[in-house]
């Protein structure tokens, strides 16, 4: 399993499209971007709905469950920071709430060879200080 | 059909030397190469009155010096003091194919008469891609927190992706590294030429971020290209036979910056980019006598034959096995050796190679009988272009 306890992550730096995103996952909500005219769901946050160029734009609750879409495993220790995880698995999780928005996560609390498409996964949070907590992803049944 | 199908001519081509670190600095090797292309042409540079480049430097977190890590169009200017400069332009979408287009667009408004595009890639000391420090700004908020740093990460889950929703297995893609290499032997300019590769080699490299292992990846280098674009009726008094473009595309397609993990786009790219030259040419996948493909990463070609057309989704890793990529075979493709052959210089090296197989020069690896010459010249998703260059006008 990849230890991630050495590992000193990048902290984001939310702006006014992402800040609802961070308040929400703060508080152990993970909020997406929602198109209030179609209800499509969006991720990462933009300007306009790209399903119908709406404006009108809401950050609304998701479950946190859905389906690894994707992973890479990183063998490379280029990256310093991340040199004391590798190898470990980034993944792409698709929500079953929001089909067609795309997250990435880590996958937590596994080897990382369980990461494959298709594999259910459920919504952890990883504070990383006072303002920032990072959704990340586990196996789910 | 584009009725200005084959009145522009891809003429001379020129190449730097290609060398892993910066021994002296990037304007040295994009003059080297200017200087080439123009004299393959037979023309003297105060005959040249068009440029145009692409002059990103793709590594993040290094510092961006005019003549040192990109050569501008300003730099060259600078440099070439040309006395009858007419035009220029340096392009920010599309890559180098971008420029390539514009100059071809330059040439058919009639506003240059001959003009030079080169692409100037640094490669610099350290990590390539120097990430950023303790924050993350902008949409990498939502992926450097999770190690996803440079393009590779970003390739290499869409890849992930196509392997397994196919159930297709990375072995197979030993037969493009392998094949490429070989013919990165017909090809002295480039960095692999005399350093073959077999399929041991392949299967047991190193893994940077799977499914990608050192052989899927192109290697730094410091290095440049140029090539000469004129009309049809001037390039046929030049020394070269000239390569006529039948016809380009470019992407249309694009998704929010920052989404990752998506196939679609890469796949959308592609077949908006090709379908306009196809259109444009008349001509159709099943006429390609012989194809170049960017190949940054060996996954960029799986998607470029997918959406181009040349066979069905899922299907590319086994349509490039048994031959049919090798300079006999039904698809010779990358003849020149690639991206993974040549070095990173991008695509102008595929869109010279592209010309070179339609006009027959391209010297022991010319494919026989090449009318219809295709060329993807960069990874469909970001800035995906396309051309077909032929032999005989029409």
């Amino acid at each position: 399993m990849s230890d991630w306890s050495q590992v000193t992550r990048p902290i984001p730096v939310p702006n006014e499209w992402t800040k609802p995103f961070w308040d929400a996952a703060k508080q152990g909500v993970l909020k997406l971007q929602r198109c209030q005219a179609c209800r499509h769901f969006q991720h990462p946050p933009y300007a306009t709905c790209v399903s119908c160029m709406s404006v009108d734009l809401a950050f609304e609750p998701v479950s946190g469950k859905g389906t690894i879409y994707t992973y890479t495993i990183m063998y490379h220790a280029g990256d310093k920071r991340f040199a004391a995880a590798v190898p470990y698995a980034s993944i792409i999780v698709e929500l079953d709430d929001a089909p067609g928005a795309l997250l990435a996560a880590n996958l937590l609390g596994a080897p990382y060879t369980e990461a494959k498409v298709g594999r259910r996964v459920e919504v952890v949070f990883e504070r990383l200080n006072d303002d920032i907590t990072l959704p990340q992803f586990r196996l789910a049944e | 059909m584009w009725e200005h199908r084959c009145k522009v001519a891809l003429s001379g081509v020129g190449f730097s030397k290609v060398t892993r670190s910066a021994e002296t600095p990037l304007a040295a090797h994009a003059l080297e190469a200017v200087k080439a292309a123009v004299a393959d042409s037979g023309l003297q540079m105060s005959d040249i009155d068009g440029l145009a480049t692409y002059p990103e430097l793709p590594a993040t977190g290094h510092a961006v010096i005019d003549g040192v890590t990109i050569v501008s169009v300003n730099c060259m200017m600078a440099m070439l003091k040309l006395p009858n400069l007419g035009w220029h332009i340096q392009v920010e979408t599309v890559n180098i194919g971008g420029a390539v287009q514009q100059a071809v667009n330059a040439l058919l408004a009639g506003v240059c008469k001959y003009a030079v595009v080169w692409r100037a890639m640094h490669n610099p000391k350290g990590t390539y891609q120097n990430l950023p420090g303790t924050y993350a700004q902008g949409t990498t908020q939502f992926t450097a927190p999770y190690g996803f740093g440079g393009p590779g990460q970003g390739m290499a889950v869409a890849y992930t992706r196509w392997l397994e929703t196919h159930g297709q297995s990375r072995e197979k893609m030993a037969t493009l590294a392998v094949t490429q290499r070989k013919h990165t032997q017909m090809n002295p300019h480039a960095y692999f030429y005399g350093q073959p590769l077999t399929r041991e080699d392949y299967l047991s490299s190193r893994m940077v971020a799977y499914p990608f292992c050192l052989y899927d990846c192109d290697i730094p280098v410091q290095g440049a290209v140029a090539v000469v674009l004129t009309t049809a009726e001037r390039a046929r008094d030049l020394k070269p036979r000239p390569a006529y473009l039948a016809g380009y595309g470019q992407r249309l397609k694009f998704e929010v910056t920052g989404r990752i993990g998506s196939l679609s786009s890469y796949m959308e790219g592609g077949r908006s980019s090709s379908q306009l030259t196809w259109e444009r040419s008349g001509f159709s996948p099943k006429d390609v006598d012989v194809a170049q493909i960017y190949d940054g990463f060996s996954a960029s070609v799986i998607y470029g034959l997918e959406s181009y057309g040349f066979c069905k989704e899922g299907e590319a890793l086994d349509f490039i096995q048994d031959g049919r990529i090798e300079l006999d075979g039904d698809l010779p493709l990358n003849t020149f050796g690639g991206s993974l052959g040549t070095g990173r210089i991008h695509g102008l090296w595929h869109i010279i190679e592209g010309a070179l197989q339609a006009s027959g020069r391209a010297g022991e690896r010319q494919v026989k009988d090449v009318n219809v010459s295709f060329v993807g010249a960069s990874a469909p998703i970001v800035t995906g272009t396309t051309f077909i260059f032929v032999r005989e006008p029409y």
